[in-house]
């Protein structure tokens, strides 16, 4: 599923996931209960809350917008059509929109701060927001105290890795 | 080991000798010293020629607010540094330093003739000196202005180093690592707090470093200080030192600077050379301290003249003695310390000579008790020595009248005017400072921001009161975090406590137009060029400032403020808040371009977006361009061709068989929703109602003022779907304006909307073959049902796709979007599947040019913000029967219908030649200057397919001026050229029909 090798004694390690699908739900508050039956998932009603369910996920990203995370787009977008006309939606399949980047070590705290200007350590184990890493727009998940998964719009990746390239170089000389 | 050195004394390595270099001599210092506790050791006061006069001058301080001791530095090639602080740059193996300033060498100069022509020089010299006669300026005075300013030599090489950034978040930052900043963090540490401390300097301990002697909490000072720092770092406080923290905007973000490997003698590989910090804290303790003023005498610049807080910092910090027999100057009790200090260190102190008549007993006898012969009463008027103090002239001071002078003999004087507060931080909140007429200073006031000011800073003075305010300070800070801590005593002995009074400049017996006493030592400011500029006119401390240069210099007048306030306010007979403090503006102290830039620099220097297929295109020999944020591919030139054979090649195998062009970066956005259709209305100028789905049309975007902001090709996926595109440049800016309009205007309206930009590779066939190459790649589309301006979802090359057909090169047409992963397959199966049509890829240049010959708009080219789709000819995409949409009603305003409006219409010149773009347009090329322009030039092509060139152009009343000919008066003659339609080829769209 990866693209690079493991160096666990690095202070990072920074490998991009393969495709996964990705949708953008937008939802009116009311009919998020819908939604979230259809899905078989639960849409979290806090910005930046996340749930999980065979295999799926969502991430709260606005009052009316979620990040869905799944192995297929099909399965759920045939689920959601066929509630359409009760609970209104937009579902838009945005799976080669973003790549992700898994990001992990002793470091990645340092890493994110090189270019990312919230306070990314606040953000608790579990939960997600969307944010900036320099100039590009990526959405971060926190999947454990140095574990991260970070998408990154595709054309913004090269200049994304470049810049981790370089904090990668700077976290290696320990100063 | 210089006798000026003291052995096992100070904070420096004793075991660790330095070698270094200065103007091409090489000496030795010790680890843990600056350049100039190292030079200072081997008994070297001149360090530098000022920027005027050329004056020699010695070192004044021990700290980053050093004005004379500037140097070059370097670091092995492409790392020369001009004006270094000789006072800030720790020593490695290896440093290069030089003086700056001076010709042929430090110790004789000829520049220094500016020192006798003083006279010439005054204040406001450039204005009265370089003003007759005008034609003197370009070629005499500004060159030589130019030649003149400006200290140190500019780096020629590029920098090789790296600079590094990062963001921290804290609860609570402490500025300072003195007495008052450690006691902060000391009890903030305890309340479980996030804690950050900083200091500029290698080490913290701030004035503590200077004073041993004091007894903190039942300990020596640096014992009390090592025990401290272990419980910061113990209670996980982060400290930081090497670090100065250049300036507080708002909302409590600090910037600081971290000078990471100037002080190493190797640096590892990849080391950023400074680290530039964005803190963001919750609560900030501004603990900077005090700086020493120094006293305005005549000569008070000569080498060896230094401020006593600085004789006592290198004594006790690096342990070097400044002087033999040194003589002190000070209106403040603090140089006592110093005296006292340096006199049982060996040297022989000529006198402490007091402005004040009244000294506290205590210090008298203190003095008495090492034999230092104290004059109270007393003005220094005058000093000697060439290169380095012999004597100083002092004269008793009786009721106002100065008595007769005597010469004491000294090779260092050591002056004291008294402390004020370092204001810098505070001031950049634009917190309000109050006069404080007991002290003579400005104290911090009004906050704006959430900090606490702790210590010296506001004042205080003594490490009791200062280590007492800072742990008040340290509370208040926790408190305003909704934490508890406890006060904690910190009790001292041995304080050394004081206070003092303030100066103008010194009385003298001599002629005070005569004196050279230096207010601005690095600008060379004097006591009478403040006092000339206010006698000129000069009321606000602002324009005494620019006009005499005073506290412009690279100390930014932290030397030089207060006297020069104190001075002009005397001149001018008012109360020093009266006349005002200038503004102090970050950084705090000089700060590396380098430092700034950050990462940004190189390949990193700004994002360059790119698509899937780029990687083709660089393999195929793309000539780039960059568009918005994206690099595209220009054109794609075959051996020997130049850009203009190649653009030719390009269009003309398009027209003839088929062109594929990578069109991704434009910009999508999925508009979806049981409201979709009537946002659509709302938004664009063109009717939706009636597209059907599997269709598509033109849109044209207005912004309320009626002008067209953007458009593009959009397709009707379903009832309640659009597959919007949007210009490349306009992506994001159109999906805000959507946004906006969607969550401000009509939040009631069940539509999303989503950008799909990068969702989607998009890839343009065109041209007469293009139907017949891709119609045995696509499943899913009936083809009898598809003529132009349709859409599709079906598949091609075996891929998922939204399939587009429409043109703009006036060819048959579609474009491609296929999932962005598959981006380079469905090109490479394109161009697979093309060969035997010859496809030819083609850039954005030819696709200019095709876009031209039928009259395309580009948004942005052929519209500037002020075109109406009437002036650019598109009446046509105007729905009229709706109510409303965006920039409806400007469109009826009286302006926008007024005949006259430049109107967006073809140019065709007389003569075949090819007009530049931005050319302006006369009707009259006789007519007198300034001549009246009518328009400009809006898009300029040679046209393979017509075989002369083509242009666009916006004309007032263009419309109505077909057929007219126009002037184009370019450099090389006047143009005439023939106003014709923008559709030059193919005008009846016969090509579309395939």
């Amino acid at each position: 599923m990866t693209t690079q090798k493991h160096d666990f004694a690095a202070p990072v390690q920074i490998e991009e996931l393969a495709p996964a699908a990705r949708l953008s739900l937008r939802v009116r508050p009311d009919h998020r209960a819908v939604l979230a039956d259809a899905l078989g998932l639960d849409l979290p009603a806090r910005i930046g809350d996340r749930a999980a369910s065979d295999g799926r996920e969502a991430l709260c990203l606005g009052p009316d917008e979620w990040l869905i995370l799944a192995p297929e787009a099909a399965d759920l977008i045939a689920a959601a059509a066929a509630v359409y006309p009760t609970a209104p939606h937009s579902l838009t399949e945005i799976s080669d929109r973003e790549i992700t980047l898994h990001l992990s070590g002793p470091s990645v705290l340092d890493l994110l701060a090189t270019c990312c200007p919230r306070d990314v350590g606040a953000l608790a184990v579990g939960r997600g927001c969307r944010t900036v890493f320099d100039s590009a727009t990526v959405t971060l998940w926190r999947d454990g105290p140095a574990v991260f998964r970070m998408d990154v719009w595709r054309s913004f990746l090269p200049h994304v890795r470049n810049l981790m390239a370089l904090a990668e170089a700077e976290l290696a000389t320990g100063l | 080991m210089s006798r000026y050195r003291i052995p096992g004394h100070g904070r420096v390595d004793h075991g660790a000798p330095v070698s270094f270099i200065f103007d091409g001599k090489t000496y030795q210092g010790l680890r843990g010293d600056t350049v100039a506790s190292a030079l200072l050791a081997n008994g070297v006061h001149l360090m530098g020629r000022s920027f005027k006069y050329h004056r020699p001058r010695g070192t004044v301080t021990a700290g980053s607010e050093e004005p004379n001791a500037l140097i070059g530095t370097s670091r092995g090639p492409g790392r020369f540094e001009p004006n270094t602080r000789a006072t800030v740059q720790e020593l490695r193996k290896g440093l290069v330093t030089e003086s700056q300033n001076k010709w042929p060498r430090l110790s004789f100069d000829i520049g220094a003739i500016n020192d006798r022509a003083y006279m010439l020089f005054s204040a406001g010299f450039y204005y009265k000196t370089f003003m007759w006669p005008k034609s003197f300026w370009d070629k005499v005075y500004e060159p030589f202005i130019r030649s003149a300013a400006g200290l140190g030599k500019s780096p020629t090489e590029n920098d090789p180093d790296r600079y590094a950034a990062r963001y921290l978040h804290t609860d609570l930052l402490i500025v300072g690592g003195g007495p008052a900043g450690i006691a902060s963090a000391l009890v903030a540490a305890k309340s479980g707090a996030r804690v950050v401390l900083v200091d500029e300097n290698p080490e913290m301990g701030g004035a503590l470093l200077s004073d041993p002697s004091v007894m903190i909490d039942g300990a020596p000072a640096w014992e009390w200080l090592d025990t401290s720092l272990t419980e910061l770092r113990a209670a996980g406080v982060r400290l930081m030192t090497r670090t100065t923290a250049i300036g507080y905007y708002h909302q409590n973000f600090v910037g600081l600077c971290e000078r990471l490997t100037d002080h190493l003698d190797t640096p590892p590989a990849d080391a950023p050379r400074e680290r530039m910090w964005r803190v963001r804290a919750d609560q900030v303790v501004l603990a900077q301290g005090a700086l020493e003023k120094p006293l305005v005498f005549d000569g008070n610049d000569r080498p060896g003249v230094m401020l006593a807080g600085s004789a006592q910092t290198y004594l006790n910090r690096y342990g070097v003695r400044v002087g033999d027999n040194p003589a002190v100057l000070t209106c403040h009790d603090s140089a006592y310390h110093a005296a006292f200090d340096l006199a049982d260190a060996g040297s022989r102190i000529a006198a402490i000579i007091d402005t004040r008549r009244d000294v506290r007993p205590d210090l008298t006898d203190a003095a008495a008790q090492r034999g230092i012969r104290v004059m109270q009463g007393h003005t220094a008027t005058g000093t000697k020595g060439r290169l380095r103090i012999k004597s100083v002239r002092v004269n008793p001071v009786q009721d106002d009248a100065v008595g007769k002078p005597v010469e004491i003999a000294c090779d260092a004087l050591l002056m004291s005017g008294g402390w004020t507060p370092s204001l810098h931080l505070f001031s950049h909140t634009k917190g309000s400072l109050a006069w404080d007429a007991d002290s003579n200073t400005f104290l911090p006031d009004r906050r704006t921001e959430a900090c606490q000011i702790a210590g010296a800073g506001r004042g205080l003075w003594g490490f009791g009161p200062v280590l007492e305010d800072g742990v008040n300070a340290g509370l208040a800070a926790i408190e305003a975090l909704s934490r508890s801590g406890n006060p904690r005593d910190l009790p001292v002995q041995n304080d050394r406590l004081g206070t003092g009074v303030s100066h103008t400049e010194l009385p003298t017996d001599l002629s005070a137009g005569k004196a050279k006493a230096f207010v601005d030592f690095q600008n060379d400011v004097t006591a009478k060029d403040l006092r000339l500029a206010v006698r000129e006119g000069m009321r606000s401390i602002e324009h005494v400032k620019r006009y005499t240069t005073n506290g412009m210099a690279t100390d930014q007048g932290k030397m030089s403020n207060i006297n020069g306030l104190m001075i002009a306010a005397d001149a001018l007979a008012k109360q020093p808040p009266q006349v005002g403090l200038t503004t102090f503006r970050p950084p705090y102290t000089p700060t590396s371009f380098g430092a700034f830039a950050g990462y940004l620099r190189g390949q990193t220097f700004q994002l360059t977006r790119t698509t899937p297929i780029d990687p083709w295109a660089e393999a195929n020999g793309a000539v780039f361009e960059p568009v918005a944020q994206w690099r595209r591919g220009w054109y794609f030139p075959k051996p020997g061709e130049d850009m203009h054979a190649a653009v030719a090649r390009e269009c003309r195998a398009t027209r003839a068989s088929v062109g594929i062009f990578d069109a991704s970066t434009l910009g999508k956005i999925e508009v979806a929703g049981p409201d979709a259709v009537e946002f659509m209305n709302r938004m664009y100028t063109n009717p939706w109602t009636k597209l059907a789905p599997g269709r598509c049309r033109y849109g044209l975007l207005l912004g309320e003022d009626g002008f067209i902001r953007d458009d593009g090709v959009i397709g009707r996926l379903s009832s309640d779907l659009f597959h919007v595109t949007t210009t490349t440049g306009g992506a994001a800016r159109v999906l805000n304006m959507m946004e906006d309009y969607l969550q401000t205007e009509w939040p009631d309206l069940n539509v999303w909307l989503t950008s799909t930009t990068e969702q989607w590779a998009t890839v343009a066939l065109n041209g007469p073959n293009a139907l017949a190459l891709l119609k045995p790649l696509v499943e899913g589309v009936d083809w009898d049902d598809f003529p132009h301006m349709s859409v599709a979802e079906c598949s091609v090359a075996g891929l998922p796709a939204r399939l587009f057909r429409l043109s703009f090169t006036g060819e048959v047409g579609f474009e491609v979007n296929v999932p962005a992963r598959h981006g380079l397959a469905l090109w490479t199966a394109l161009i697979e599947a093309g060969k035997p049509y010859d496809i030819c890829p083609y850039g954005t240049e030819a696709m200019h040019v095709l876009r031209a010959e039928k009259g395309y708009i580009i948004v942005g080219q052929d519209t500037d913000g002020t075109v109406t789709p009437q002036d650019a000819g598109l009446d046509w995409a105007i729905g009229k029967a709706k109510p409303d949409f965006v920039g409806k009603r400007s469109l009826s305003r009286p302006d926008i219908v007024a005949k006259g409006r430049k109107q967006l219409v073809g140019l065709l010149t007389e003569d075949g030649s090819k007009l530049e773009e931005g050319a302006q347009i006369v009707l009259d090329p006789n007519q007198p200057l300034p001549m009246k322009m009518v328009g400009h030039v809006t898009s300029s092509y040679d046209s393979a397919a017509l075989g002369h060139p083509i242009a666009m152009a916006v004309i007032e009343g263009g419309h109505d001026r077909m057929g007219e000919v126009v002037h184009i008066p370019m450099p090389d003659g006047v143009r005439r050229a023939r106003i014709t339609s923008t559709v030059f080829y193919d005008p009846t769209g016969e090509r579309l029909k395939a």
